[in-house]
């Protein structure tokens, strides 16, 4: 009987994401379970209803064949199970210990924390398991593998039989995950049972002895992972079918409207870098794809090439001019369009109407003695609403819109500036079939006049469909640059994107000639 | 609770209900409190006169807050920009004692400008600089002003003829023509409605007031739209120090003829709360901004013609507070659950 | 005390008992702010237990309980403006203000309705409240004996209050997780622990130790004077941001503006610097140190 049963889990989140539908999941005692999935594949939904965190709307959770209700993490922990999350929940000004013993304090005279029981008894956990880390250093103080050590060590302090741990090595260098892969073995060794999420097929290999597989909300396959390799594994993360199929004209109009040389960026504390000395071309008449699992750079490389954030080394042109570090106002009057991945906070202001979103970036031309031009704007925002099909009026708030609509008002805008560079990111998120549809038509004609188009998306059919030329990112380095020809396959892109191949071997600062 | 009008609506119902209670167990003359409270500002043309002309720097002041709030900056030194704008108001007017009214009329409305929207701006720029929190920087230097104004009207300004804690009176040719005696409303009632006008003409038609009202909603999405957001702190938090400084400058100009001693208090504070009824729309202030004076003449009325004392009139403004907060707060829950 | 005394041992005794109300609301409101919460209802939680404690003493008879009713009154108020603030998820500044304005409305109203004035209400038959003189052993020791005895009972209690909390908030598992809370609400919500909980009790505590010092400003003057707290709870908010949120650090802070106040007293006459200038430098000290924190904390961001 597996230790842990959950049966029927179903969770919707809205009328256009359902996260988790009918899910079987079970776990044997003992054993380091893997799920894996892309993104939006339901993963962490489910572990944060087994840990409390949500509610299920339908579905079971047996425990070592017991039937379990888990309404918070304080549930959770009395049944044993603890959870290490992907962004740790740590307080950096308050000390290991503390953060250990917040919410479950050792009390002496009835009031008082018991500093030397809490002390004594994270000790005896942090030793059992041989972590270096000083139970009354500063949690600020700590290098990053040592911050997920004190999060494994607060579970195991709430006497944690069951471990969730969220995409542990996303954070971590290549030796904090030797060490934490031996802490997970020594784990299963004392009798505790893992369930790792995860995305690197390589790591499901290494450490597990299950291996779940989730697609767009659903279990599609489990696996012992001795009986299967990491290409199947692949391919059944990512599917077969390809949605869309485009006729793309050969079309070689050359010159680089966009170039990062060599950027880097790197995150504050210790840690591998967010982006690696990334090097890319977009040329006019081309759409680059750029792949990728979110958190390996997409998000940072969006942000870069837009403005929003600042690069530490290398430099970006635009048309031959270095652009690093120019403010967003700058950027769009030399012509940048920029459709953001973050359509809700970032791309619009729900509150704000339809016409006022259109206008952002383009409402000094409609000025008249400092003044807003009413009816031209008027004029403008009919005509976009009627060429883009937008079904919604100008004048009411963009946020009543259905999300292909939002889409559309926001596509709208940065096509009517007529750039020569357009940046789309995860440009169908959440979309229905038709507005997708409507919007790969929109960057082809944009591609047809001219434009260069960099398309950042973690939605292999999206680029496989419309990319003349992919780009594939990985923990924050370009690791291959392929031209999209029929004979490329999706499995073969997950390869690259999951980590287990790369094309370009990573080279040292001074091999790469550059200056710190 | 209900979102939008009706929301205010059961605001303003509750709020009532319970003044109406706390009169029933406080006064021996229940009925005649409350005839008073509700129905006595209108009895004649003093109470009228001077409810109306209460509102004025109400509307001001709301607008100051309103202005702050729609782009998302906070400024609560209202109390000291009004009271520094009626101290430079006076400053100017006995600086320039046979001036002709409208010349020195002027000037001394931009000198009440200036000075307060300076501090006001102050505080935008520290936030703007170096990410100063511009509520505390506001509320503080505003304390410390209250403090250096009380001192010039007591002291190098005050008036040794007369036992008021008050300046030297201004010229007789400033003061604002009375339009409703025996009342004190004067012509900067008009001015109150062109200034409302005018900032809601601003806000929703002209490039600064698209950014500033953008900013305030969604800087994230301003900035990405290429919007500059720095700029659109020291704006906000300036244009209101001025609304509020032309506040203090009318007060002394149209009602007072000098600088009294705590002469603004409160203004400020109000303004907020006016604000917040008015949901930060300039011309929705005006409204707001009768509202409260109604609720003070109203206890001023029920003051002098029954047993009940006028702060019941706070009371029910802090009800209004309470009650208007709650359910704004709600209904924007509601809207953002949609997307 | 001998009349050879330098005039600073007066002047910092005096202090001591003046910031006595800053120190008591400034600790309370450490509680909240520590939550997470920003506390402006100080100064209205004063002054509903400044009057209400001086009028239960009347009516009773007795100063004790006089004072635990008066402490209660402002405790019901703050929960009044803590519920409405979780709960309904008011804006914390707004409801502060009305918890203010209600304050001094109601205050007014009550004594009006009670009193028949409006004005100064003395009280000249209750109890005086119980002053420490120094004991006769400790006669000897020169300066600190002038400066820490001779004070009221509510000025000890304060200290021990003062004592009380540094050892809570630092040394129990509420004071952990009530500083957790406010350092990071979303660590607490992931161990299954309710962030308002903690909040909410910060502001009651802060409703404890302001109807304390409402008590304290009442039973002095054996007398209510409207608006007695006077921009007291303002200042404490200042010195809990001065003396970077710690206790010591309050205590220090509140020192200063007493013997800021302290001074501004003696000086009305002797010294020409008007006192409204030296009321108003607490407030300038806290804009520049703000200011100053703000650009280095910038600069020191920049340069990661």
């Amino acid at each position: 009987m597996p230790y842990l049963e959950m049966k029927g889990v179903t969770k919707r989140y809205s009328d256009d994401l359902l996260a988790n539908d009918a899910i079987d999941f079970s776990v044997e005692k003992q054993e380091i379970h893997a799920v894996v999935g892309e993104n939006g594949a339901g993963k962490s939904t489910l572990m944060k209803i087994l840990y409390g965190l949500e509610q299920p709307d339908a579905g079971t959770i047996n425990l070592d064949g017991a039937r379990v209700v888990i309404h918070s993490p304080l549930d959770a922990n009395r049944l044993g199970i603890g959870m290490v999350h992907q962004h740790f929940k740590l307080i950096p000004d308050f000390t290991v210990a503390e953060n250990v013993a917040l919410g479950a304090e050792p009390v002496r005279g009835g009031l008082f924390i018991d500093r030397s029981a809490a002390h004594a008894r994270i000790g005896k956990v942090i030793e059992s398991h041989g972590f270096a880390v000083d139970p009354t250093a500063r949690v600020a103080e700590l290098t990053v593998g040592q911050m997920q050590q004190v999060e494994i060590v607060k579970m195991l302090y709430r006497k944690a039989e069951l471990l969730i741990l969220d995409e542990p090595t996303s954070v971590l260098t290549e030796q904090e995950i030797r060490r934490l892969f031996d802490t997970l073995r020594s784990l299963r060794r004392n009798g505790k049972t893992c369930i790792i999420i995860t995305h690197k097929l390589h790591e499901v290999k290494e450490i597990s002895d299950r291996v779940t597989v989730m697609r767009k909300g659903r279990v599609v396959a489990v696996r012992d992972t001795a009986g299967v390799d990491k290409a199947e594994l692949s391919r059944l993360m990512v599917g077969k079918s390809v949605l869309f199929q485009f006729e793309r004209e050969k079309k070689a109009c050359g010159s680089p409207v966009l170039q990062l040389e060599g950027v880097s960026l790197r995150r504050r504390a210790s840690g591998r870098p967010l982006l690696d000395t990334v090097s890319l071309t977009v040329r006019s008449c081309e759409i680059v794809g750029v792949a990728g699992v979110s958190g390996n750079g997409l998000g940072e490389l969006e942000d870069v090439v837009s403005g929003l954030r600042r690069i530490e080394s290398g430099r970006i042109l635009h048309n031959g001019e270095d652009i690093s570090g120019l403010s967003t106002a700058t950027l769009r009057e030399k012509g940048l369009a920029y459709v953001p991945a973050d359509r809700l906070h970032r791309g619009a202001s729900l509150h704000s109407t339809v016409t006022e979103n259109m206008i952002v970036s383009n409402h000094h031309g409609f000025l008249r003695a400092g003044f807003l031009a009413g009816a031209r704007i008027q004029q403008f925002a009919e005509r976009l609403t009627r060429s883009f099909s937008i079904d919604g009026a100008p004048q009411v708030p963009i946020g009543t819109l259905s999300g292909g609509n939002i889409q559309k008002v926001i596509l709208a805008r940065e096509l009517a500036s007529a750039s020569n560079l357009l940046i789309v990111a995860e440009p169908t998120w959440g979309l229905d079939v038709a507005s997708s549809q409507f919007v790969y038509e929109k960057i082809l004609e944009m591609r047809s006049a001219g434009a260069g188009i960099l398309l950042i998306s973690s939605n292999l059919d999206e680029i496989l469909g419309i990319a003349d030329t992919i780009a594939v990112m990985y923990r924050g380095r370009i690791v291959a640059i392929l031209p999209n020809a029929p004979d490329l396959s999706k499995e073969r892109i997950g390869e690259y994107m999951l980590g287990l191949r790369e094309d370009f071997a990573r080279q040292t600062d001074a091999e790469r000639g550059v200056r710190k | 609770m209900l979102t939008g009008f009706t929301g205010l609506a059961l605001t303003l119902v509750f709020s009532f209900a319970l003044v109406i209670a706390l009169i029933l167990l406080l006064s021996k003359t229940p009925g005649r409190t409350i005839w008073y409270f509700f129905a006595g500002a209108f009895t004649n043309a003093y109470y009228l006169g001077n409810m109306l002309n209460s509102a004025v720097p109400l509307v001001f002041t709301g607008l100051a807050i309103a202005v702050a709030f729609k782009s998302s900056v906070f400024n609560l030194g209202g109390e000291g920009q009004v009271y520094a704008g009626g101290l430079a108001a006076t400053a100017v007017c006995l600086a320039l004692p046979a001036a002709n009214a409208y010349l020195g009329g002027f000037a001394a409305m931009a000198g009440a400008v200036v000075v307060s929207g300076i501090l006001a701006g102050l505080s935008g720029f520290f936030k703007m600089k170096w990410n100063a929190d511009e509520m505390i920087s506001s509320f503080l230097l505003s304390s410390a002003i209250i403090l250096v104004v009380n001192f010039f009207i007591t002291g190098p300004l005050d008036d040794p003829n007369n036992n008021l804690l008050a300046t030297l009176p201004i010229g007789k040719q400033y003061a604002l023509t009375k339009i409703f005696p025996p009342s004190k409303l004067n012509v900067s009632a008009f001015f109150a409605i062109a200034t409302a006008v005018l900032v809601s003409f601003f806000m929703a038609r002209t490039h600064a007031g698209y950014e500033m009202r953008m900013c305030g909603l969604n800087r994230e999405f301003s900035r990405y739209g290429g919007i500059s957001v720095s700029k659109y702190f020291v704006l906000p938090m300036a244009m209101g120090g001025a609304l509020n400084g032309l506040a203090g400058g009318l007060l002394v100009l149209g009602t007072y003829g000098a600088s009294i001693k705590g002469f603004s208090a409160g203004m400020g504070w109000n303004g907020i709360a006016v604000a917040l009824i008015a949901r930060n729309s300039p011309l929705g202030v005006i409204p707001a901004a009768l509202l409260f004076a109604y609720l003070e003449a109203g206890a001023k009325a029920a003051m002098l013609h029954s047993d009940v004392t006028f702060e019941i009139a706070a009371i029910a403004q802090s009800f209004i507070f309470y009650f208007v907060t709650a359910q704004s707060l709600y209904s924007l829950a509601r809207r953002r659950k949609k997307p | 005390m001998s009349s050879n005394s330098p005039f600073a041992i007066p002047l910092i005794h005096n202090a001591v008992g003046i910031m006595t109300p800053f120190l008591l609301a400034a600790i309370g409101g450490l509680y909240t702010e520590l939550a997470g919460m920003l506390n402006i209802a100080l100064e209205g939680l004063i002054l509903t237990g400044a009057f209400f404690s001086i009028v239960f003493a009347a009516a009773t008879g007795s100063l004790l309980l006089g004072i635990l009713l008066g402490i209660l009154c402002s405790m019901a108020l703050a929960l009044l403006f803590g519920a409405i603030t979780l709960y309904l998820r008011a804006n914390v500044f707004i409801t502060g203000l009305a918890t203010n304005l209600f304050a001094s409305g109601f205050t007014v109203v009550l004594a009006f309705q009670l009193f028949k004035t409006k004005g100064v209400i003395q009280f000249p038959d209750i109890p005086r409240l119980p002053v420490f003189s120094v004991p006769a052993a400790l006669q000897r020791i020169p300066v600190i004996g002038d400066i820490l005895f001779g004070h009221n009972i509510i000025v000890y209690a304060t200290w021990l209050i003062v004592l009380v909390s540094a050892i809570v908030i630092y040394r129990t598992p509420f004071g952990l997780r009530l500083r957790g809370t406010g350092l990071s609400g979303e660590t607490i919500v992931s161990l299954g622990l309710d962030p308002r909980r903690y909040q909410l009790a910060g502001i009651l505590i802060s409703g404890l130790t302001c109807g304390l010092a409402g008590a304290f400003l009442t039973m002095q003057l054996a007398a209510f004077v409207p608006e007695i707290s006077s921009g007291r709870g303002w200042i404490a908010l200042v010195a809990i941001y001065l003396g970077n949120k710690t206790p010591w650090g309050i205590v220090v802070a509140s020192f200063v503006f007493g013997l800021a106040e302290s001074f501004s007293n003696y000086a009305q006459g002797i010294v020409n610097v008007p006192a409204d200038f030296i009321l108003a430098l607490p407030y300038l000290i806290t804009v520049a140190a703000m200011i100053v924190y703000a650009i280095w904390r910038h600069y020191r961001a920049s340069r990661t």
